[in-house]
């Protein structure tokens, strides 16, 4: 790129009184690409802009602004040392480094984003600010035994890599650092025995393993997508608005676990799978309301008991299997649930030394049984049908530039998750008093059994 | 005393990791030659003696028990400065080896990228050596043996770093800093006093600089020209009393 006849015109920069060579104008080196890669000019563009973005070339004039403009302004190439490398990650005592030589040379005029990176530095890497100072003011003077026109072009260069590093806001740079790994990804891996050996075994059993036909799971990732598409926010739009973009959070409220009336959207996903009708909180309080209707509410209390049970505290297991068994499972329990006696002996044998996953079985039929029986019924219900007629279709916003700002000054915190769960336990609470056997006695007492 | 002479061979250290780190910038851009690299060997073995004589000192004083609170609080902050010193002396020299590799000077057509600058770095080595002028007595193919006796000076001072982490138990969060935020700027307020003609960078800061450079210009020159008008009224006095005489 650099050739005195094929490559990139150079040119000289004229300052007050010092000429700096090596200067490419952006209109040249956008020729050449196309000329020398054979592409159109909007590809030429784009790698330009890459070129620029990563820090490989800088521009002179406006230069928080890394992109490539095709006219006549000015750019000059990076020296080595600058240039982007995955090794060489720029360091934050580098940067503190070069803040504070940039603070000599402006003398106490930072811009604001560096100010700020400054006072930062100072306050968590303060055991080592000697350090910084000293090699900041020695860097400096260092520089200083240069000639003019070679301290100009050293600090360009340095102030574009760090522009480049440590992006001041609105400039996009092309800089990506992953996690700070222990091991690193460029090292080449050392071939022993033992990798061989662990290589081999993993890829013998990848053979062995039955293969799903691709035209199968494929047939069937289309067929989820087309159902589930409407219901993805990515691929759909959300209505009212997505609040991640708008910063107005009506589309969580109309979401919610306790909200009266919910969503069209919400109720539509209900009817697709008896799995997404209980994984959706607001679809399992409808559900448990048909089941209260029909007198049926014990398949799903146990089922719940038992997700309790797979998910809770290992200490709370024995206790939870007993009063499982109490309640569902023994012959004469308050609320008995239905199921064959195969897994049923199995599940009582196997609470004898509960574990987590003792109720496996029972809960798996109580489950099959829900979907291929109670789901239809609950989907043909009035319960269903009504709801899906009072459901709501929200409008989808449409904010100016000024509400949206507005938006974002008023965003609230929400729901605390502390209030959220106190809410929850107290319906919880409320359930199992509902739940509890009617004690013919006390409502006698009390006169509401009155046959009069 | 020894917190003295710790801190003069602390400064030294410094001095020359600056002007290391200012020659590595410099290679592979057009300012690169025979010269620099010779530039970089040589500032390469002083900044090894330095370390290896900074180290032995500070580990002597920091195994001594005997010491004060204070004292030992301040070897402490040595011992922090020297080991940044050590990081940011390996790192270079890492990537002083890398970019001596990449840019051979022993090839036909030399690939330099053309960066702008186009000075030579003698002065600054010239620093980093605390000598006057710098002497250049290499021979020509020292980009490929200098890189050899680099890889093995890399792994020398990797293997001193960590043996000073395991000989000396400090724990460098702990220290203080001695100086405070914009700590610099006091330092230095000598220095820019003295330069001549604060440079433009870009076409952004042109009007900032001129007017500084303007101000020490003009301040200059007028003491140079009242140096000179002394100096005439000198000769003068000093002529009339011999013709006069």
């Amino acid at each position: 790129m650099q050739e005195p006849k094929s490559g990139v015109k150079g040119a000289d920069q004229k300052l007050n009184i010092t000429t700096i060579p090596h200067i490419i104008t952006g209109q040249d080196i956008l020729a050449w690409i196309v000329t020398k890669m054979k592409v159109s000019t909007e590809e030429a563009q784009a790698f330009g802009t890459m070129l620029v973005a990563f820090g490989y070339i800088y521009p002179l004039q406006n230069h928080k602004k890394l992109v490539l403009v095709p006219d006549s302004t000015q750019y000059r190439f990076q020296t080595p040392y600058f240039w982007p490398a995955q090794k060489w990650p720029a360091e934050d005592t580098d940067y503190a480094i070069y803040l504070a030589k940039r603070n000599i040379r402006k003398k106490g005029m930072l811009e604001p984003y560096e100010q700020q990176h400054y006072n930062n530095f100072h306050k968590w890497m303060n055991y080592k600010w000697d350090f910084i100072v000293m090699q900041a003011t020695e860097q400096y003077k260092a520089s200083k035994e240069r000639k003019k026109p070679d301290r100009v072009v050293l600090d360009c260069q340095e102030r574009a890599y760090w522009i480049v590093q440590r992006p001041p806001r609105r400039t996009h740079s092309a800089m990506d650092t992953g996690l700070d790994r222990l091991i690193d990804p460029n090292a080449e891996e050392i071939l022993t025995f033992d990798v061989v050996r662990r290589t081999n075994i993993f890829l013998t059993q990848a053979l062995m393993r039955s293969a799903v036909k691709s035209s199968v799971s494929l047939t069937a990732f289309v067929k989820y997508v087309t159902t589930h598409h409407v219901h993805d926010p990515f691929l759909t739009s959300p209505v009212p608005s997505n609040p991640w973009i708008t910063d107005s959070d009506d589309f969580w409220q109309l979401n919610s676990r306790n909200v009266e009336i919910p969503t069209k959207l919400s109720v539509d996903r209900w009817a697709l799978s008896f799995w997404e009708l209980i994984s959706d909180p607001r679809g399992r309080a409808d559900f448990k309301l048909f089941l209260k209707k029909e007198h049926s509410g014990e398949n799903m209390a146990f089922y719940e008991a038992a997700e309790e049970m797979r998910w809770g505290a290992a200490t709370a297991i024995p206790e939870k299997s007993q009063f499982i068994f109490n309640t569902f499972l023994k012959p004469g329990a308050p609320r008995w649930i239905n199921i064959d006696g195969r897994t049923m002996g199995l599940t009582v044998k196997g609470l004898d030394c509960p574990h987590r996953y003792v109720l496996d079985a029972a809960q798996t039929h109580i489950f099959l049984l829900m979907k291929k029986d109670t789901f239809y019924r609950y989907l043909k219900s009035p319960v269903y049908k009504d709801m899906q007629k009072r459901a709501l279709v929200p409008a989808p916003h449409n904010f100016t530039d000024v509400q949206l700002e507005a938006n974002a000054k008023n965003r609230n915190p929400g729901v605390s998750p502390i209030i959220q769960w106190q809410q929850q336990e107290t319906e919880k609470a409320a359930a199992a008093a509902a739940a509890r056997p009617i004690d013919v006695k006390a409502m006698l007492a009390t006169n509401k059994l009155d046959r009069k | 005393m020894g917190k003295d002479e710790c801190k003069t061979m602390l400064d030294a250290l410094n001095k020359v990791t600056a002007c290391y780190r200012h020659l590595v910038i410099a290679l592979g851009s057009t300012s690169d030659s025979q010269n620099l690299r010779e530039e970089l060997k040589k500032t390469r073995k002083k900044a090894q003696e330095l370390a290896v004589a900074n180290r032995t000192k500070l580990t002597a004083l920091l195994k001594d028990k005997t010491t004060s609170k204070d004292d030992r609080a301040e070897y402490e902050r040595l011992w922090v400065l020297f080991t940044s010193s050590m990081e940011l002396l390996e790192v270079d020299m890492k990537r002083s080896l890398e970019l001596g590799q990449d840019f051979p000077l022993k090839v036909p057509t030399r690939h330099f990228i053309q960066t702008g600058m186009t000075g030579s770095t003698t002065t600054v080595a010239a620093r980093a050596m605390s000598v006057q002028n710098m002497k250049y007595d290499a021979d020509s193919n020292i980009d490929t043996t200098d890189l050899k006796e680099l890889q093995a000076e890399i792994t020398q001072v990797g293997q001193m770093m960590e043996e000073m982490q395991m000989k000396v138990q400090v724990a460098p969060w702990a220290v203080e800093a001695k100086q405070e935020a914009g700590a610099e700027l006091k330092s230095t307020l000598s220095i820019g006093n003295s330069s001549v003609g604060v440079i433009s960078i870009c076409e952004e800061e042109p009007k900032d600089e001129m007017d500084e450079g303007g101000d020490d210009n003009g301040m200059i020159t007028c003491v140079a020209g009242f140096m000179f008008i002394v100096i005439v009224v000198i000769a003068g006095v000093l002529g009339y009393f011999v013709v006069g005489g």
